[in-house]
């Protein structure tokens, strides 16, 4: 026991220290600040989960900003860039104390990655305080840069309204949809999604059939729910559902024979990346509203999408688009910056301008989220693959928060 | 009225189903824990281990052999380690209860780890057998067939933990060693391997549960936490080292996640631990605490 204690009281003098640290100005002496505008280094702390429920994204988009590195030189603008990993876990007991560590023992000059909203929230207060640049590249929450806004924190990834909104105005425009029901897990971010898509559904016209909020990550068996999905006459269902639950609701819902009767719709995570296999034959004709298919028939994604395929062998998937763009932002960010603060970075990431480049098309910072294209998709089997074919553009939708 | 009760019946059977798959995970745990009196929370991790033999040895879409295979190589690797775990836990014979927790829960953190640098951390599914993988039509709706032959098969493992443990001379020999260790050591009986023996039974149920229920739960990293923590609420609301309790248990808690959700879904995070609490208030020995002569 005594050893024990002695533990705990070292520990607790780490964390005193730790907060000591978190005072001290953290801009002093520093040897990398630009030198006549070329030849600078900077120091980025890369934050994806590595571990948990999320450590697949995590690695996609790891890979993402290391394929971009490769492509580029290992340059970031005129900078040389050094990266640091670090663990967030899936919640932001590890996501946070992640970040503080970027900030305090790394002295990182900005933060990329977060994949988790709740880390994305804890971490912006802490950014901001250190007046460091922290680039989101998927954390939904609208929040993040609409209510609880810092200039130091920004996104290139999607808010969970942006997507769901183009899916319910498009729903409503359909003459012969039905009723929808609709269903997303019982937690924020499912929320944001069911809202969003109410207020263009409704707003066009369409009626909802009823709405499920399943228990996440506590809920293995949809059967429940499908049958009150069945129960309610709805036409169509929406839904939203990501990594092991989207596996699992697809599955079911075609063990259940839903998918002979009711079409199924859903935010584009439900069918992206490495679910999609496990998902299988269970979700072919599935359709999805996002940001990004591999299947985009643009110069910039097939250059993309080679490349990938060439590096790892498997196609890419949206996380990894996000986290390419982030990287593709900092660059043009860092061509025109002069110091490396968080001050100076975001106001070179605000006039970055257009991104003309990227896989998922044009797109540009509106209010430090993505204004982008919306693509309607389906899933296909193409030989013993399965992709998500894009059926419809649906044009350039504002960040909704 | 009658689409409301068809609705509600494949609920009820659906209850069945996953209460047969919970019973045949939850029983080793109520009978390592009831009878050997050790809280072994390494039970998730088997399950986990069991479901990805499934995916390893059989693949996406097993044929019978290569399903019959991974039940076979699951329940060798549960069996094994069962053993391992009972020779471990040996040496804490004369500790409290929290000891053996901290012992099998870091023993979990560790294989939970190597089972996911060894198979990743993307989520795998696992195709029932050829001739279980479609639906059938049940009162007018669709019913995986799988999950029909999961009812069968927990009925049939339940009777036969049933038998073994209260009509053999093993099971009386289990009892025995659990009543008066020193008196089954006298009349010649090596408690040590009694107590072994029980543990790689337990564990075999917890991979072979797995292998069963990888076609419906599939294999992914943090699976363990959750079928571990199924597993403790059965045998909490059943009682310790029943067979019985763990029928019980299994069948409501299977019940209470289908068909609760299913009546009550406005409040389908709370009617699971809202049941939990609801027993520990009336019986907080279980519904069958005291059925078992395991403890004293």
């Amino acid at each position: 026991m005594s050893h024990a204690r002695i533990t705990r009281r070292r520990l607790l003098g780490a964390m005193g220290a730790a907060g000591a640290l978190a005072v001290l100005p953290s801009c002093k002496g520093r040897n990398n600040q630009p030198g006549g505008g070329a030849g600078g280094r900077i120091k980025i702390g890369l934050v994806v989960p590595q571990s948990g429920v999320y450590a697949p994204l995590g690695t996609d988009m790891k890979h993402a900003w290391e394929l971009w590195l490769e492509r580029h030189g290992g340059k970031l603008g005129t900078f040389e860039v050094t990266t640091v990993i670090a663990d967030e876990g899936e919640s932001p007991q590890t996501g946070v104390p992640a970040i503080q560590k970027l900030l305090q023992s790394d002295q990182v000059d900005a933060i990329v990655g977060v994949v988790s909203s709740a880390v994305a929230l804890g971490a912006a207060s802490l950014v901001a305080e250190a007046k460091k640049l922290l680039v989101i590249a998927n954390a939904g929450a609208a929040d993040i840069t609409g209510a609880k806004r810092s200039p130091y924190v920004w996104r290139t990834s999607f808010t969970n309204a942006q997507i769901a909104s183009v899916m319910g105005k498009h729903l409503a425009g359909q003459a012969d949809i039905g009723p929808v029901y609709l269903i997303a897990p019982d937690y924020a971010a499912g929320a944001e999604v069911i809202r969003g898509f109410k207020s263009t559904f409704e707003a066009g016209g369409g009626k909802i059939a009823g709405e499920a909020r399943p228990p996440l990550g506590k809920t293995q068996d949809y059967q429940p729910f499908l049958t009150g999905i069945q129960s309610s006459g709805a036409r169509a269902a929406f839904c939203f559902f990501a990594g092991a639950e989207a596996v699992a609701f697809v599955k079911q819902y075609e063990q259940f024979g839903l998918s002979k009767q009711i079409a199924l719709y859903g935010s584009g995570f439900l069918t992206e990346g490495s679910v999609l296999p496990a998902q299988g034959d269970a979700a072919i004709g599935i359709q999805t509203v996002l940001h990004y298919s591999t299947e985009l028939d643009n110069p910039a994604n097939k250059a993309f999408a080679a490349a990938w395929q060439a590096r790892f062998n498997t196609q890419p998937a949206v996380y990894a688009v996000q986290m390419w763009d982030t990287a593709s932002v900092l660059d043009r960010a860092l061509g025109s910056t002069t110091a490396l603060d968080g001050d100076h970075l975001f106001k070179a990431l605000g006039s970055v301008g257009t991104i003309g480049d990227s896989p998922r098309g044009p797109w540009s910072f509106d209010n430090q989220s993505p204004r982008q294209r919306m693509y309607l998709r389906k899933v296909e089997k193409r030989g013993t693959a399965y992709v998500n074919a894009v059926v419809a553009d649906l044009g350039e939708t504002a960040p909704v928060t | 009225m009658p689409a409301w009760f068809d609705n509600h019946l494949i609920s009820l059977l659906n209850g069945l189903a996953i209460g047969s798959l919970l019973f045949i995970l939850a029983v080793g745990l109520s009978l390592i824990f009831g009878m050997m009196d050790v809280l072994n929370l390494a039970h998730g991790v088997l399950f986990l281990a069991g479901a990805y033999a499934a995916w390893w040895v059989a693949g996406e879409s097993p044929s019978w052999p290569g399903f019959l295979a991974a039940l076979a190589v699951a329940g060798a690797v549960g069996a094994l380690a069962g053993i391992g775990l009972s020779l471990m836990v040996e040496r804490l014979r004369h500790r409290s209860h929290l000891a053996q927790a901290q012992l099998t829960l870091g023993l979990t953190l560790i294989a939970a780890d190597i089972l996911s640098v060894v198979f990743g951390n993307d989520v795998h599914t696992i195709n029932p057998p050829p001739g279980l993988d479609g639906s059938v039509m049940l009162l007018g709706k669709a019913y995986p067939v799988y999950r029909l032959a999961l009812i069968g098969l927990g009925a049939l493992l339940a009777s036969a933990v049933h038998l073994i443990v209260e009509r053999t001379s093993l099971g009386a020999l289990i009892r025995a060693t659990v009543a008066d260790r020193q008196m089954v050591a006298a009349v010649g009986v090596d408690a040590r391997k009694v107590k072994a023996a029980v543990f790689a039974v337990g564990a075999l149920l917890a991979t072979v549960a797995g292998v069963l229920g990888a076609p419906v739960y599939g294999a992914r990293p943090g699976l363990d936490g959750t079928v571990l923590l199924l597993a403790l609420v059965v045998v909490v609301i059943g009682g310790l080292g029943s067979v019985r309790g763990a029928v019980v248990g299994a069948l409501v808690i299977g019940e209470i996640d289908t068909l609760g959700r299913s009546l009550l879904s406005d409040l389908a995070s709370f009617v699971l631990f809202g049941a939990l609490a609801v027993v520990l208030i009336l019986r907080p020995r279980g519904l069958f605490g005291a059925a078992s002569g395991a403890r004293t």
